[in-house]
């Protein structure tokens, strides 16, 4: 994994900082996103010096890297939450906030202050909150550039900048300084973005400075649990590593202080199921094991899901795996791999592996044969018939993968097409098929929803949405 | 009461008998692989029972809110036949497999020399997966046969408490509670032992290193012994606890050093396996 997995201390006001902190090291976080309050790390404070002084030993004896976040609700008006902000009146009262902030980040050896626009008072146009928006965001650069710690601002739902598009926009009008980034909160991008958060990942890019980790509802803007809204965790976090990000990605659950540990364990375990398995120690051995011994590869294949977990990889969709297979599936794919690089007979292997394996091991076999197929494709082909002739769902998915669309024949692909509309097998699963769909499987479909219709059934959704899309 | 059977042959028992163990309190239990009561003719016949042990009977017991695990090996008698003993070759795969929790039933039958050599064998592959043993003793000769297998166990390698010594009875007891392995008794109708002499051995050695189970299999034999014997003891004046330790805590604590035990309550989990279900005429 390219970044660090932490948790935000304003999911923890009902702690003291330092056992907070202990708490979250424990639970085998990297990292905390670190909301400047009153009772946590006051900027106010007289001795905020010194406090902050030992914080920063504190976060070095856990192993802890940090963020400032500085989205605390009364820490400026004890009346007003949030209140003054970057696009308030009394803009001056939050750009001093934010330079104390970045004083603090810098004897921390944080990565960034996090911060956010604010909500256009009564009154204030668009326009005339983008020009405060400027002049503040200004203002916090140039007194932030001596101590060279970059600002990231968070797009938030309802506030001036509020989507990613608009976070994006500011930084290139000031054109595109080094200094500001930007923080995305995972679960904002369910509920405002037009993209998910993947894809606002990879939009946001090299820009991405800080990470909030969180679900969320379409259209509500209340931070969830993991599991408990529309996120698509896996996804998210592949997508991280896809672009190569290495700050920090921290739980955001500001209103779940009253259960903080056992909300903070959920999270990390709901995390950990969600990563890939590429760096799981168990997986990188096992690797190294089948290129030195293949022979090994038949105990390893087994004991893939009791170590590395079978978890869907994109669970909220796909709650079984049918369609994007499960992390042991991935998993053995990586042994297949790694064997196919050094056997001398990997056809053979491939039937061994399958033949004797749970039907567990026998997804592994078909999924894997997507990477490691055209080197035994007659085997392959074999193996993916077989699993055609099963009515277990979950193995004719894994069958009609990118291997059956190029090698299997039109005959028997049709049949596993149809057979996935009998199973009631999502045709997201069948790979290639616009490009394999033909006149004689229209044909056979048609058919098909005629003898429901005759016998007085359901058409199944999806054959009629095939019929529809193909003709 | 919850019971754990460590050692019965489901594959040959009916859906009645699930019904049965589960009202009784059984949970969970260890089906180890032996013969069929007719001879096996190939290595394939083994692989397709091992397949069954690994996957259909599993979901089976789940049905049944029962958690199924299963031990594999040669089996003593076929060990004999050398159309037979080619599965010593596949068998380090099938030890790889979730829910196998033991290399068994190995031991001795007729103490052949063929015998010997699955037996050793087995109990080095106990060594290499890193799992527990369940060894039978025979039925003829049982003393004799009895001290045999504790040297065998002996040479090895496989440390004491990782073996269970099973269908003790009077005579064969004090040879394996001195061992050090664990003592399994079968309760089983005419053949082995019942409740009352059960109760009786649990009196003289106590309930530590003591498994009893009901070997239940195609034979003429009770899948509720094990129950059974619950009752005598509570009728003998046993404690609830010393119940919990022999019917379940002790093949919790004997099959667990395996790291494989499952003993999550496996309701509400997949109602068909591999798409076919064991209702038969619904859909599918």
């Amino acid at each position: 994994m390219t970044f660090h997995l932490g948790y935000g201390t304003n999911g923890f006001a009902d702690h003291r900082l330092d056992d907070a902190l202990a708490v979250i090291a424990d639970l085998g976080y990297t990292g905390v996103a670190l909301t400047l309050d009153h009772a946590h790390l006051d900027p106010f404070a007289a001795d905020v010096v010194r406090r902050t002084g030992r914080i920063a030993a504190r976060l070095g004896e856990l192993g802890l890297v940090a963020v400032v976040e500085t989205g605390a609700r009364y820490l400026l008006d004890p009346r007003r939450k949030h209140h003054p902000t970057l696009v308030s009146e009394d803009q001056e009262v939050r750009v001093d906030f934010l330079l104390r902030a970045v004083r603090i980040a810098a004897d921390l050896g944080a990565d960034c202050v996090s911060f956010w626009s604010g909500v256009a008072p009564p009154g204030v146009g668009p326009d005339e909150a983008w020009r405060r928006l400027r002049a503040g965001v200004e203002a916090v650069l140039d007194g932030a550039a001596v101590d060279g710690v970059p600002l990231a601002l968070e797009p938030e739902p309802g506030m001036v900048v509020e989507h990613v598009e608009q976070a994006l926009r500011l930084h290139a009008e000031f054109g595109s300084p080094e200094p500001l980034g930007i923080t995305l909160d995972v679960g904002h991008c369910v509920a405002v973005e037009p993209e998910d958060a993947a894809a606002c990942i990879r939009r946001v890019g090299g820009l991405l400075l800080n990470v909030q980790l969180d679900d969320m509802r379409p259209g509500v803007h209340e931070h969830l649990e993991f599991g408990e809204g529309a996120l698509d965790l896996p996804a998210t976090l592949a997508a991280l590593e896809e672009i190569g990000y290495t700050g920090l990605a921290a739980v955001e659950l500001p209103r779940h202080s009253h259960a903080a540990p056992e909300v903070a364990r959920r999270a990390i375990e709901a995390l950990r199921a969600a990563l890939p398995p590429v760096d799981h120690p168990w997986l990188v051995e096992a690797e190294r094991s089948v290129r030195t011994d293949p022979a090994s590869i038949r105990t390893l294949f087994p004991a893939v899901g009791r170590t590395v977990g079978r978890t869907p990889l994109r669970a909220p969709t796909d709650p079984l795996g049918v369609v994007h297979g499960t992390v042991d599936d991935l998993a053995r794919t990586r042994l297949l791999v790694a064997l196919a690089k050094v056997s001398q007979d990997l056809g053979a292997e491939l039937v061994s592996l399958y033949r004797y394996g749970d039907d567990a091991e026998r997804r592994g076999v078909l999924r894997a044969l997507a990477d490691v197929g055209d080197k035994a494709p007659a085997q392959g082909v074999e193996l993916v018939k077989d699993a055609l002739r099963t009515n277990d769902t979950r193995l004719v998915a894994a069958a009609l993968g990118p291997f059956a669309a190029d090698h299997l024949d039109q005959h028997t692909w049709r049949h596993g097409v149809l057979k996935c509309l009998f199973l009631g097998i999502p045709l997201a699963a069948v790979a290639g098929l616009d490009r394999r769909a033909d006149a004689e499987l229209l044909r056979m479909v048609g058919a098909y929803a005629d003898e429901r219709r005759a016998a007085g059934r359901d058409v199944p959704a999806e054959a009629a949405e095939l019929l529809r899309s193909q003709t | 009461m919850r019971i754990f059977d460590p050692h019965i042959h489901m594959t040959s028992r009916t859906t009645d008998d699930y019904e049965a163990m589960s009202r009784a309190g059984v949970r969970a239990l260890v089906e180890p692989a032996f013969w069929l009561g007719q001879p096996r003719t190939s290595v394939a016949s083994f692989t397709d029972y091992f397949d069954g042990l690994i996957g259909w009977e599993r979901f089976r017991a789940a049905q049944f809110g029962i958690r199924h695990h299963c031990a594999l090996a040669l089996n003593p008698k076929e060990a004999n036949d050398p159309r037979c003993t080619g599965v010593l070759d596949v068998l380090p795969r099938y030890l790889a497999k979730d829910g196998v929790v033991a290399v068994g039933e190995v031991g001795y039958d007729s103490m052949t020399p063929e015998e010997d050599e699955a037996f050793a064998r087995q109990l080095a592959l106990a060594v290499e997966h890193d799992l527990p043993a369940l060894v039978h003793t025979p039925h003829r000769d049982k003393a004799a046969g009895t001290a045999r297998t504790l040297d065998v166990v002996r040479e090895s390698g496989l440390p004491p408490e990782r073996v269970l010594v099973d269908h003790l009875n009077e005579v064969t007891v004090r040879a394996v509670a001195d061992s050090g392995c664990w003592m399994g008794f079968s309760i089983y109708p005419d053949t082995k032992m019942d409740e009352t002499r059960m109760v009786a051995i649990l009196r003289e050695y106590g309930t530590e290193r003591v498994l009893v189970n009901s070997a239940a299999d195609w034979g003429r034999s009770d899948p509720l012994k094990t129950y059974k014997t619950a009752l005598a003891m509570l009728d003998a004046g046993f404690g609830e606890a010393d119940v919990d330790r022999v019917l379940w805590r002790n093949p919790v604590e004997f099959y667990g050093q395996s790291g494989r035990l499952n003993l999550d309550d496996p309701s509400g989990t997949s109602d068909t396996f591999a798409g076919n279900s064991v209702l038969r005429g619904a859909r599918p």
